[in-house]
């Protein structure tokens, strides 16, 4: 029955373009911005500068890039993010200067939760389709912010929210070298812990590429170690998403109840609780972003943040997200983040017309679709595709299932 | 090995074929087969055994890795399904691909290309027509995915038969149907046959099988183990081709031993749910096998989905291990419940998850440290442990559970409540689409887990599996509870009669409290 040697080992299937698609990417781009630029005579695409300009440029996008993917992931969709965070940011700056900062964080972040809220209770109790619960919600909020700003664009005295998102904050050396080696290790422990050494240390590439990662810049750049504060903020959720979307039940359930809701429920799964909190958690870190977002410059405009979402949704899909729900990894969803942002500073640097810059960044969106989905298993995509002309069982995804 | 009597030119000529699939099983290994025309040609095996993958082959819906097929005398090179109905093959899958959001009408003449126009009046007319000649009504207006499972199995059917096919392939179309549909289908079968058309007929049903097929080919682990006309074999010899080395397994069990009974576990008291069912009372103890045997329609899917918490408009009381009736699944699984779902595809497993991470699912808190960090070793020894305990055929337990045969894939859906600590399960045709072997394998493990103090409650069509395995069994009809018989003391004639609504208990539901045997 069985046929060993066409079993795909674990190892083929981590560095498949379909898992790794991202990365490789994501460094194809920056070899090509780096070798024009140096070819057309102008400083070093990846100075430290221009990383460390890249980066802060994302960690906003990318911070809602981690979250949209924990709801894409629990099987629903959120394009209210960018209104949220705007109406956080406005809440901010209005209450900052009469109630200090405390209060008016707490109340951004209030609104945050209540709009995730009510995004949840009509998705998951009264049954709308997400898109359609979203898209009002993405109007009305943005109307909320212009009814408030009143077509005007208003500054805080207190400088607080602007010191802190506008602060630095290094990484001792020492730390990074620590973290970096710690890295490698654990990668060393788990495949040496498995049995199959050699394998499991191909499979666990990210590991110790992220661990080589540090050390690299540890050694050579430590110039990168000090970053924006957003940047640490989205390097740390990030974190904190991978490991409780791999290492938890909540993880698990999460994913579970993205892939079969009827099947988790039946299970014993608590599918409304799960999904509405990935709508509520949201709604939270929108509200932080617009915070952050207010705090850059101190000051709001009602058009804050416009048309932000399809950027966060455009890099969770980069990442190789699913939009029917059950699949995606935060951190790649990070990774399409860099990329849409590569890409347009890259532009900038290298000079060539902004034009082209929306006609480029689409065009790699529906490419990195269209390779994932070619790539995913063949066999039941093609006998799916088949089936489906005469009779389509469930919709053909675009994207493909990348597991979990 | 295929005998060919008369020379009748074979309709259907498969020559050598090999299917290895792309995670490397080596699911068919050198197939032949010859139908002839105007025959039911049976294809069985145990699960696993490759008829699902022959039946996508000849259908187009796979290709082959080797071998050709000849389709009246010329190879074929067809790639999809479309082509192949044209030349007239038109399949009806083990998985119904159906569009549940469109009507009855829409999914039955799905695809036809006959005219560019939707002629809604003619193509109801030929619904109504086609409904007629197979016998089974079925009103065109209704949603695919408000229709019973039975009900749907019967529409897939109409759609491959509303193109006129000349060869009819049929993947397990009885593992959803009551009798009373099955009995439709059979006849239909037959006179389409007498009519000319040719079937391909798969089915872990031997008394069907032996009833209705001219020819039979067995299937073992990819390769045919046994091609001889029906009428030459029996139902012996069928099993020892079918489950080969475990016929060990498959011996007629002991009749169940006296055993005591525990108290009462679950309690049900006036029990409705809307026009479903009700309302019902009856209890059952801990150690009892208690059968729900009930036509289509008779209300017992929705009687277990209640029992689970997962009906949120039934009324009624139901004690549960002492305590009230769950508010939802999640609550009944911590009351100990547990249901095997019947439609398993869309309510049992997760297709792109491994077989292990679907086995833990309901019990990954038990197998996670501090009740939060899932232990995949735990969760991997668990599997293991799965399959070997009921034969799962696959190459690993990280096989994608959507890639496991029909069959296995149900064991696999058993066997995630069966290292929990449930006490109290509820099974919905638990052996539908299993092989004889592995149906009496889960027939055991069910008097296992009665002996250890279990109560299981099993909803089946197969009422010969129900008087076999339970000690009680409960006859719903059109939702009312209509009899309560000790199952040593009736037989299916009578199971069958009263839940058909002819027997002697006619038209007298039993009272409040269904006498405890
Ligand atoms: N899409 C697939 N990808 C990989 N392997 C598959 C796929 N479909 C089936 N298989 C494997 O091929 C083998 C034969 O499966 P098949 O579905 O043909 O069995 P079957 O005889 O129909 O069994 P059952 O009675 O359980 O339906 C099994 O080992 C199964 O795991
Ligand atoms: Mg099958």
């Amino acid at each position: 029955m069985t046929n060993p040697a066409a079993k795909a080992p674990a190892w083929r299937k981590a560095l498949a373009p379909r898992a790794a698609g991202v990365v490789y990417a994501f460094i194809a781009l920056l070899a090509v911005l780096t070798i024009t630029s140096s070819a057309q005579g102008r400083p070093s695409y990846l100075s430290s500068v221009n990383l460390s300009n890249i980066l802060e440029q994302s960690a906003l996008i990318g911070i809602l890039a981690i979250f949209m993917t924990v709801v894409l992931i629990s099987g629903n969709f959120d394009l209210s993010v960018a209104s949220t965070a705007a109406l956080a940011g406005t809440v901010a700056l209005k209450l900052i200067d009469g109630n200090g900062t405390f209060v008016a964080v707490l109340a951004a972040i209030a609104c945050g939760a209540l709009v995730g809220l009510v995004n949840a209770l009509l998705v998951q109790k009264v049954g709308v389709n997400a898109f359609i619960v979203t898209l009002g919600t993405l109007t009305a909020v943005r109307g909320v912010v212009q009814a408030i700003l009143d077509g005007k664009s208003i500054t805080a005295h207190n400088t607080a929210l602007l010191d802190f998102s506008t602060g630095r904050w290094e990484l001792p050396v020492a730390v990074a070298l620590v973290i970096g080696v710690a890295l490698i290790a654990l990668a060393v422990v788990l495949a040496v812990r498995s049995g199959a050494v050699r394998e499991k240390l191909v499979a666990a590439w990210p590991l110790w590429l992220a661990g080589l990662l540090v050390l690299a810049i540890a050694g050579f750049r430590p110039n990168l170690l000090d970053q924006a504060v957003p940047v640490w903020i989205m390097i740390g959720l990030a974190l904190v998403a991978s490991l409780v979307l791999r290492f938890t039940v909540i993880g698990r359930n999460l994913y579970a109840v993205g892939g079969n809701a009827e099947a988790a429920r039946l299970s014993g799964i608590n599918v409304d609780r799960y999904k509405m909190g990935a709508f509520v958690l949201n709604g939270v870190l929108a509200a932080v972003v617009g915070v952050l977002y207010a705090g850059r410059f101190n000051s709001v405009d009602p058009t804050v943040l416009t048309g932000g979402e399809l950027t966060v949704i455009a890099a969770a899909v980069l990442g190789g997200t699913s939009l029917f729900g059950g699949s995606g990894v935060v951190v790649k969803s990070v990774i399409g983040t860099l990329i849409l942002f590569t890409l347009s500073n890259g532009f900038n640097v290298l000079n060539i017309g902004s034009n082209y810059q929306n006609v480029v960044q689409g065009t790699v969106l529906v490419a990195a679709a269209s390779l994932y989905t070619a790539t995913s298993q063949r066999d039941r995509a093609l006998f799916r595709k088949r089936v489906a002309r005469k009779a389509p069982a469930e919709p053909a995804p675009v994207l493909t299932k990348t597991g979990a | 090995m295929s005998s060919d009597p008369g020379g009748i030119p074979p309709i259907l000529d498969v020559r050598d074929v090999h299917k290895v699939y792309r995670t490397g099983t080596h699911a068919l290994r050198g197939v032949s087969m010859r139908v002839r025309p105007g025959t039911v040609h049976g294809l069985i095996g145990a699960n696993g055994a490759g008829k699902s993958t022959l039946i996508k082959i000849l259908s187009g819906a796979q290709t082959v890795s080797d071998g050709e097929i000849a389709w009246r005398g010329s190879v074929t090179e067809w790639t999809s399904p479309s082509q192949a109905l044209a030349d007239g093959l038109a399949a009806v899958y083990q998985h119904m691909p159906l569009v549940p959001s469109l009507s009855v009408l829409d999914n039955v003449f799905l695809g036809h290309t006959g005219s560019l126009r939707w002629d809604r009046a003619r193509r109801t007319r030929e619904l109504a027509e086609l409904c007629d000649r197979v016998g089974y009504p079925l009103d065109g207006d209704d949603l695919v995915g408000d229709l019973s499972i039975g009900a749907r199995q019967m529409v897939a059917i109409l759609q491959a038969l509303a193109r006129g096919p000349a060869l009819v392939l049929l993947d397990e179309p009885t593992a959803a149907l009551s009798p009373s549909e099955r009995e439709i289908l059979f006849a239909s079968v037959r006179r389409l046959r007498d009519t000319g058309t040719t079937f391909i007929y798969v089915s872990h049903f031997l008394d069907e099988v032996l009833d209705l097929t001219d020819h039979l080919t067995v299937l073992r682990d990819g390769l045919v183990v046994l091609d001889a006309p029906t009428a030459s074999t029996d139902e012996a010899a069928l099993i020892t081709a079918i489950v080969g080395s475990r016929l060990a397994a498959f011996e007629a069990e002991a009749p169940v031993a006296a055993r005591s009974l525990g108290e009462v576990v679950l309690a049900v008291e006036d029990l409705a749910s809307g026009t479903a069912f009700g309302p019902l009372s009856f209890d059952v103890r801990a150690g009892e096998v208690v059968g729900v045997a009930g036509l289509l329609g008779s209300g017992r899917t929705e009687l277990l989905q209640a029992l689970y918490g997962a009906d949120r408009a039934a009324t009624g009381s139901v004690t549960v291990n002492g305590r009230g009736r769950p508010r939802g699944p999640q609550q009944a699984v911590r009351r100990g419940m547990a249901l095997v779902p019947e439609d398993r595809a869309r309510q049992g497993f997760l297709a792109d998850w491994e077989i292990w991470r679907n086995i833990s699912l309901p019990d990954l808190p038990r197998l996670s440290w501090r009740r939060m960090f899932p232990h995949a070793a735990r969760e991997r020894e668990q599997a293991r442990q799965a399959v070997d305990d009921l034969g799962i055929k696959t190459q690993t337990i990280d096989s994608k559970v959507g890639d496991l045969s029909g069959g296995n894939a149900q064991k696999v859906v058993f066997a995630k409540w069966l290292y929990g600590n449930a006490s109290i399960f509820l099974l919905d045709e638990p052996t539908a689409g299993v092989d004889v072997g592995a149906k009496s394998d889960i027939l055991h493990l069910i008097r296992r887990l009665a002996a250890r103090g279990a109560a299981v409650l099993i909803v089946t069509s197969e009422f010969e599996e129900l008087i076999g395995s339970c000690d009680r069994i409960l006859v719903l009809r059109r939702g009312a509870l209509v009899a309560d018989l000790a199952s040593a003391e009736t037989d299916v004639h009578e199971v069958t009669a009263i839940a058909s609504g002819f027997g002697s208990h006619g038209d007298h539901p039993l009272g409040r409290k269904a006498a405890v045997s």
